[in-house]
């Protein structure tokens, strides 16, 4: 038939169909209404709106010139995940860093994408919290049309999909996990949209430092308290002997049909005041 | 999809400044199945008669009355697909407002929404217009809410409501029968009952009634 549609940004279920009754059952398949678009308005609306790779040319050709790029909020981080008996556990320290300054002493890495699973973030603040809310929010539209409780590989495929089709300009290094009527998950997923499904897992900066602790002491068939126990140590090692990572311990215990969300579970880093009083300086200095 | 023969909108008036094909919607609505709603003092009730073409159905797979979200459920009179449609589009409407604004979306804004979609259909080009009255119930900040959104895109706030068949019955019904001061159980009791009148067999309406004590 040949439609040529340049206002490609209506929903439009279009069958390939023979003859001619099917140019009116394309048009009844419509969905939105019919706009005469003027040609300035079609270059300006975009078939899904949302990222323009315009800027991402024109930066690359402003560092190629020399200019320093302005240093936005990044989690310098240590997440981690592993496989217990009943479930999966999920840990993060609590340091958001912006260059060499600690921007939040307190943030929270581990995010909400459904009752049963959960996803710990490291890499740029902003990207993590975007993307893992957005897929959140698909996934619950996918519950209430499909009456059954999310999959981890359903979470899973939409966080790739999404960050692959950023070609890694989203800068979200993920640590999903969760339970569902197939069992205990645990999968890293990469900036560039690659993933990985292991029983034990680490992201961030502090990975080295935690996975250390993990290829060392962990095995299958941990308790929930040996898993809890092990994950504060790894996340620990990741805050004491990594600068990007540091003040507390996030920890996430989903089990079937359950979830324990320890916001603080761990403070190995209280502030201590020397003089309860203050300071007082004399004048001048 | 400018440049076809179906530009226009199949929704046009009559002379005597109707739309007819609003008119024909609301038609197909009062023939279909019989659903109401009562607005209690802590709550709503919506209630539809489930009654499938034949004992060989699984009445599992039948949902009339769909959640949009946690606090605001819906029912529907008329046709079945159509409504099914409404409930997507709400539901992602109300996803999309829950994630622009972090609060839940407030019962009247859904409705308005709802609304604004049916008209569309209304004035649009090769569409026809819903064949679905909706039933939409929640609960927010501001209480208790019933609203009934037409397929002409217009909704009202009702106290009690009925749609489909036999609704001028169950109306009158309701009149005699609602209390401002109802709570939700007397509510839920006065929707049965309300559905029996010419609706439900004495059998059906004897097992529900145990039911809900």
């Amino acid at each position: 038939m040949g439609m040529k549609g340049n206002g490609s940004n209506h929903e439009c279920s279009r069958e390939r169909v023979k003859g001619e009754e099917e140019a009116a059952a394309e048009l009844l398949l419509c969905r939105e209404p019919i706009r005469i678009m003027s040609k300035g308005e079609v270059d300006y609306v975009h078939a899904r709106g949302g990222f323009s790779f315009d800027s991402c040319r024109r930066n690359e050709m402003l560092l190629n010139k020399g200019l320093k790029p302005s240093s936005f909020l990044k989690t310098g981080t240590t997440i981690v995940g592993l496989i217990f008996q009943d479930g999966v556990i999920l840990g993060a320290d609590t340091r958001a860093t912006e260059g060499p300054i600690v921007a939040d002493k307190n943030c929270e890495k581990i995010h909400y994408m459904a009752p049963n699973i959960y996803c710990c973030g490291a890499g740029t603040a902003a990207d993590t919290e975007a993307v893992t809310d957005t897929i959140s929010s698909h996934l619950k539209l996918h519950r209430y049309h499909t009456a059954r409780e999310s999959r981890v590989v359903t979470a899973l495929t939409l966080l790739k999909s999404h960050l692959f089709r950023y070609q890694g300009h989203v800068s979200a290094a993920l640590v999903l996990g969760g339970v569902d009527v197939t069992g205990p998950h645990l999968h890293t997923i990469y900036p560039h949209g690659s993933t990985d499904s292991l029983p034990f897992a680490t992201m961030g900066s502090g990975s080295l430092a935690a996975m250390a602790v993990f290829e060392s002491k962990y095995h299958e068939g941990l308790s929930r308290d040996e898993g809890v126990k092990l994950v504060c140590e790894a996340i620990c090692s990741g805050i004491f002997n990594d600068l990007g990572s540091g003040s507390n311990v996030d920890i996430c215990v989903i089990t079937k049909g359950q979830k324990e969300y320890l916001r603080n579970h761990l403070l190995p880093n209280p502030r201590t005041y020397i003089s309860s009083k203050g300071y007082s300086f004399s004048k001048k200095t | 999809m400018g440049d076809s023969q179906y530009s226009f909108s199949l929704t046009t008036f009559s002379p005597s400044g109707k739309l007819v094909q609003i008119e024909h919607a609301l038609t197909a609505v009062g023939s279909g199945q019989t659903s109401l709603g009562i607005k209690a003092a802590n709550g709503v009730v919506i209630a539809t008669e489930k009654k499938l073409p034949s004992i060989l159905v699984d009445e599992t797979s039948v949902q009339k009355i769909q959640i949009l979200t946690p606090n605001i459920g819906v029912v529907y009179s008329g046709m079945g697909p159509d409504s099914r449609v409404l409930v997507r589009k709400s539901r992602k409407q109300a996803e999309q407002y829950q994630r622009l604004y972090k609060e839940p979306i407030p019962v009247t804004q859904l409705v308005r929404e709802t609304a604004a979609v049916m008209q569309e259909f209304t004035q649009s080009g090769g569409v026809r217009p819903f064949g679905v009255s909706l039933l939409v119930a929640g609960y927010d900040d501001k209480g208790p809410q019933l609203y009934q959104v037409d397929p002409s895109g217009s909704y009202f706030s009702w106290k009690a409501s009925a749609m489909g068949k036999n609704v001028s019955n169950a109306k009158a019904f309701l009149e005699k029968r609602y209390t401002d001061d109802m709570e939700i159980d007397d509510a839920v009791h006065t929707a049965i009952l309300t559905l029996k009148e010419g609706v439900l067999t004495p059998a059906e309406i004897e097992d529900y009634l145990q039911e809900v004590e």
